[in-house]
């Protein structure tokens, strides 16, 4: 069964996806959590997490690109550029943050030289920053908008009851994925971090609901697993920058000395833990719970909140330190994550923040000394 | 930090030395002279300053006074607000509020200090902003975070949505100070009535937020004078605009910097206006005579700064504009974008109006003007939709025959590094010859002005532009 998560977290053109192109269904891609895949469900339309995996170069990302971006949205252009993203009939761009919406502009322009790289439905999707009336109610017309926009591209009418229904299975997801979570943080392990972020990985990419029922399966397994006996692994919470980077979490279990045991990460489980309001007016519950529920760092001011709900996990899962990346240019968890260091600190808690590039674990040496050294400081 | 640093104030010290600086008008010319041999890196921009006469004095003075403003904000019992470049202080200055605008600071120490604000700059990466944060707000925010400045009350700016570094500076300070902050959200549309709906129910609600945080009411009567006060500064500023359509332009290159650095910090106040009508004065006279106002004489050509200038080591890069015959032609930071002004063919929407009818109005009036202020004005969208930087730096360009462009920044600034390339692509394609320059505006160390020197001979020289 993790062979099913593996495929899917670890390759662009995984086999759900493959499998679903081949039933002649669409797919479209997105590139931030702000997006409410319902939508798209409603549809019958695969929503699929953009990632930037498997680059090898980056003369296309590197060609529109200024130099001082984040390795993100690069390695997704150069993805792009080579034909590796043709499947999506659609791409929808978020300002995320300011390296990702310029994803729109160079993805556009490389399309002038790169032909047919550019979907047929490329499309903009404004979140404001704020959960003030006005912003929420931006974020419902955006939502509304989006609508529209899918309808008229696919030729498909979405019902609210179809919506609804949508967002029912997406909630048996988010329960799932939340039991994993107190599963992989509870006091016996029964999953390691890698394996956990693979299916957390996989859920933004396959069909939802086989997702759903594939997770549900390995809830059931995990609970008749037995735990190994006096475990004394450093328990680790993971932080910080985009990542879908499996090879780090990886590289921090690798000697077997620490295991991750939660983690707060945009493709990971941050937005998961919330469930969508199931009564009422749908588009109204999606923009409450992916916007006015939201905790990244580009939701400015919340920095408190933030804090306290990684206290929370700290907590629970009874972290023994946190490890906080950011990709080089990330100002947004960089500087977070420097804010994060000093109040966390403070209450005894070691933290390690480290910048990375985005890709492949080109560093893996570098980063590997700084976690062991970290390791090390409260080993002893 | 070094420990010396840390002996004086950075805002006291700036204050300290503009106010000398702004005195030395009122001595005779020889003692101006001798003062020169006792400033031997200051005067590379006193010098510059003091070389434009009557407006140079007054530019100076007015900078002295801002910085002394902020010093003495708490003893005047003036609340402190700590705010960005692109956002008007026009509604301070009608809450009696003191702006301390980080960009204005920093840029300030770049000019006027040959280490500029790298301890500061250094500081506050030791403090746990990013390294690769924009140096623009990292400067002089590394004294405000080191508590080597006037305590500020309250933090507002205006950047989400449009540069993220920027906002995210001011967010690590709220949070790193524990100051009560609000951030204006600006969509990334510009002109329609859906995002001016949205620019004026944020803006009420930043009003209700400097309410509470100064504990007065917004004077309604006050709010009229300040922009009533405006309108006559864009009427100034419009009439130095359709100046520099002439050729030569009449405009020193330097004039640029008085424009929006008087604007950023006097908006809507008569110090600011006083500026604006000698210049005018100054640049009438010499269009008269159909002098250029280049200190050659002799323009050669005319170069548009597309994004921002260059502040450091003193006016070196403006002096090499000078020097070469080159005319500098504004920038996003110099233009307005009031109603009326001579590029706006084209960019319907991009504009605003100041009425002081009614509460309504005024209320309407100034959220527009200040979502129209540069940055947050043409770089919030996709630079190739509507009214944004592709759409505004063409009309520009074609409003004041330009020969070519120059793109300067900072390597923090992730917005336009992630579309100055296909942006300048574009340029190329209506036939603007464009440079990208790899300085940082406010940071010396990250290219050395040799080499940016050295990079924008080889453009000129490669492109046959001199």
């Amino acid at each position: 069964m993790m062979d099913l998560f593996y495929d899917a977290a670890t390759r662009i053109q995984s086999r759900p996806i493959m499998e679903w192109k081949e039933k002649g269904k669409k797919v479209v891609g997105y590139t931030c959590s702000y997006v409410p895949s319902e939508v798209f469900h409603a549809m019958d339309i695969l929503p699929v997490r953009i990632r930037g995996i498997e680059t090898e170069s980056m003369e296309i990302g590197d060609a529109y690109f200024g130099p001082y971006i984040c390795t993100f949205p690069k390695c997704i252009l150069q993805l792009a550029g080579q034909g590796k993203y043709t499947f999506m009939d659609g791409a929808i761009i978020t300002p995320g943050c300011d390296s990702m919406r310029r994803l729109d502009e160079c993805w556009r322009k490389a399309g002038e030289t790169h032909e047919g790289i550019v979907p047929s439905f490329f499309y903009y999707f404004d979140v404001p920053h704020k959960t003030a009336p006005h912003g929420m109610k931006w974020f419902t017309e955006e939502i509304n908008h989006l609508i529209s926009a899918l309808e008229k591209q696919f030729d498909v009418k979405l019902s609210e009851d179809k919506l609804r229904e949508s967002i029912h299975e997406y909630n048996k997801g988010r329960m799932l994925l939340k039991e994993l979570e107190d599963l992989r943080s509870g006091k016996d392990i029964v999953i390691s971090g890698k394996d956990a972020f693979a299916v957390t990985m996989a859920g933004t990419v396959m069909p939802r609901n086989e997702f759903t029922s594939q997770l549900g399966k390995l809830i059931e397994d995990l609970k008749k697993k037995k735990p190994s006996e006096n475990d004394s692994r450093k328990r680790i919470l993971v932080i910080g920058s985009i990542s879908d980077d499996i090879n780090l979490i990886q590289l921090i279990e690798k000697e077997n000395e620490a295991v991750v045991v939660a983690e707060n990460l945009c493709f990971g489980v941050r937005y998961e833990g919330n469930e969508i309001d199931e009564t009422g007016d749908p588009v109204l519950a999606l923009a409450n719970g992916y916007l006015g529920e939201s905790t990244c760092p580009r939701m400015y001011g919340k920095y408190k909140e933030r804090l306290a709900a990684l206290k929370e996990i700290i907590k629970r899962a009874n972290v023994d330190g946190v490890v906080m990346q950011n990709i080089r240019f990330c100002d947004l968890h960089g500087s977070e994550n420097g804010l994060f260091e000093r109040d966390l600190e403070k209450e005894g808690i070691p933290c390690l923040r480290v910048e990375r590039e985005y890709g492949p674990l080109v560093e893996t040496g570098r980063l590997k000394m700084r976690l062991d050294a970290f390791l090390e400081r409260f080993s002893s | 930090m070094r420990p010396e640093i840390k002996e004086y104030n950075f805002d006291w010290m700036l204050g300290s030395i503009l106010h000398a600086a702004a005195k030395t008008a009122d001595g005779s010319h020889k003692e101006y002279e001798r003062l020169l041999d006792y400033t031997p890196y200051f005067k590379g921009i006193l010098a510059p300053i003091m070389d434009e006469g009557k407006p140079g004095i007054t530019f100076l003075k007015l900078f002295s006074e801002y910085v002394n403003d902020i010093v003495h904000s708490r003893d005047q019992g003036k609340k402190l607000a700590m705010t960005t470049f692109c956002f008007s202080p026009a509604i301070f200055h009608a809450l009696n509020v003191v702006p301390t605008t980080l960009e204005l600071l920093t840029a300030l120490g770049g000019l006027m200090w040959k280490r500029g604000t790298f301890d500061y700059l250094d500081y506050s990466v030791e403090l746990g902003l990013t390294e690769t944060a924009c140096s623009a707000q990292r400067g002089a925010l590394g004294a405000y975070l080191g508590g080597l400045a006037t305590e500020v009350d309250f933090i507002v700016c205006d950047t989400p949505g449009v540069c993220d570094t920027n906002a995210n500076s001011f967010a690590f300070a709220a949070s790193y100070l524990d100051k009560p902050y609000y951030q204006l959200n600006y969509p990334q549309k510009l002109a329609d009535d859906r995002t001016g709906k949205y620019h004026i129910d944020d803006y009420k609600e930043m009003i209700k937020f400097l309410e509470t945080h100064t504990g007065r009411k917004l004077d309604l009567d006050r709010l009229g004078e300040v922009l009533e006060e405006i309108k006559k500064q864009d009427k100034l500023v419009a009439d130095l605009e359709d100046m520099h359509q002439l050729k030569p332009t009449p405009i020193p290159v330097i004039y640029n910097l008085f424009i929006y650095a008087g604007r950023f910090m006097y908006a809507g106040l008569p110090l600011y206006t006083k500026l604006l009508i000698e210049m005018v004065e100054a640049a009438k006279a010499k269009a008269q005579k159909g002098e250029s106002g280049l200190r050659s004489g002799k323009e050669k050509l005319r170069a548009f700064m597309c994004y921002i200038d260059h502040y450091t080591l003193n006016t070196k890069f403006w002096e090499w504009l000078d020097d070469h015959g080159i005319a500098h032609m504004g920038g996003i930071l110099s233009r307005t974008f009031a109603d009326g002004d001579c590029y706006l063919e084209g960019l319907e929407g991009s504009s605003y109006k100041i009425d002081t009818s009614s509460m309504d109005s005024m209320l309407d009036s100034i959220a527009q003007m200040n979502a129209r202020l540069p940055m947050v004005r043409s770089i919030r969208g996709q630079y190739d939709k509507p009214n944004m930087w592709l759409d505004e730096t063409l009309s520009l360009v074609k409003t004041f025959k330009v020969d070519c462009v120059l793109y300067n920044g900072t390597p923090g600034c992730r917005n336009t590094w992630g579309m100055v390339k296909p942006f300048a692509m574009e340029l190329e394609k209506n036939g603007y010859p464009t440079h990208i320059m790899n300085a940082d505006a406010f940071d010396d160390r990250v290219e050395s002005w040799e080499a940016t020197k050295e990079r924008l001979d080889e453009f000129f020289k490669v492109r046959g532009l001199i």
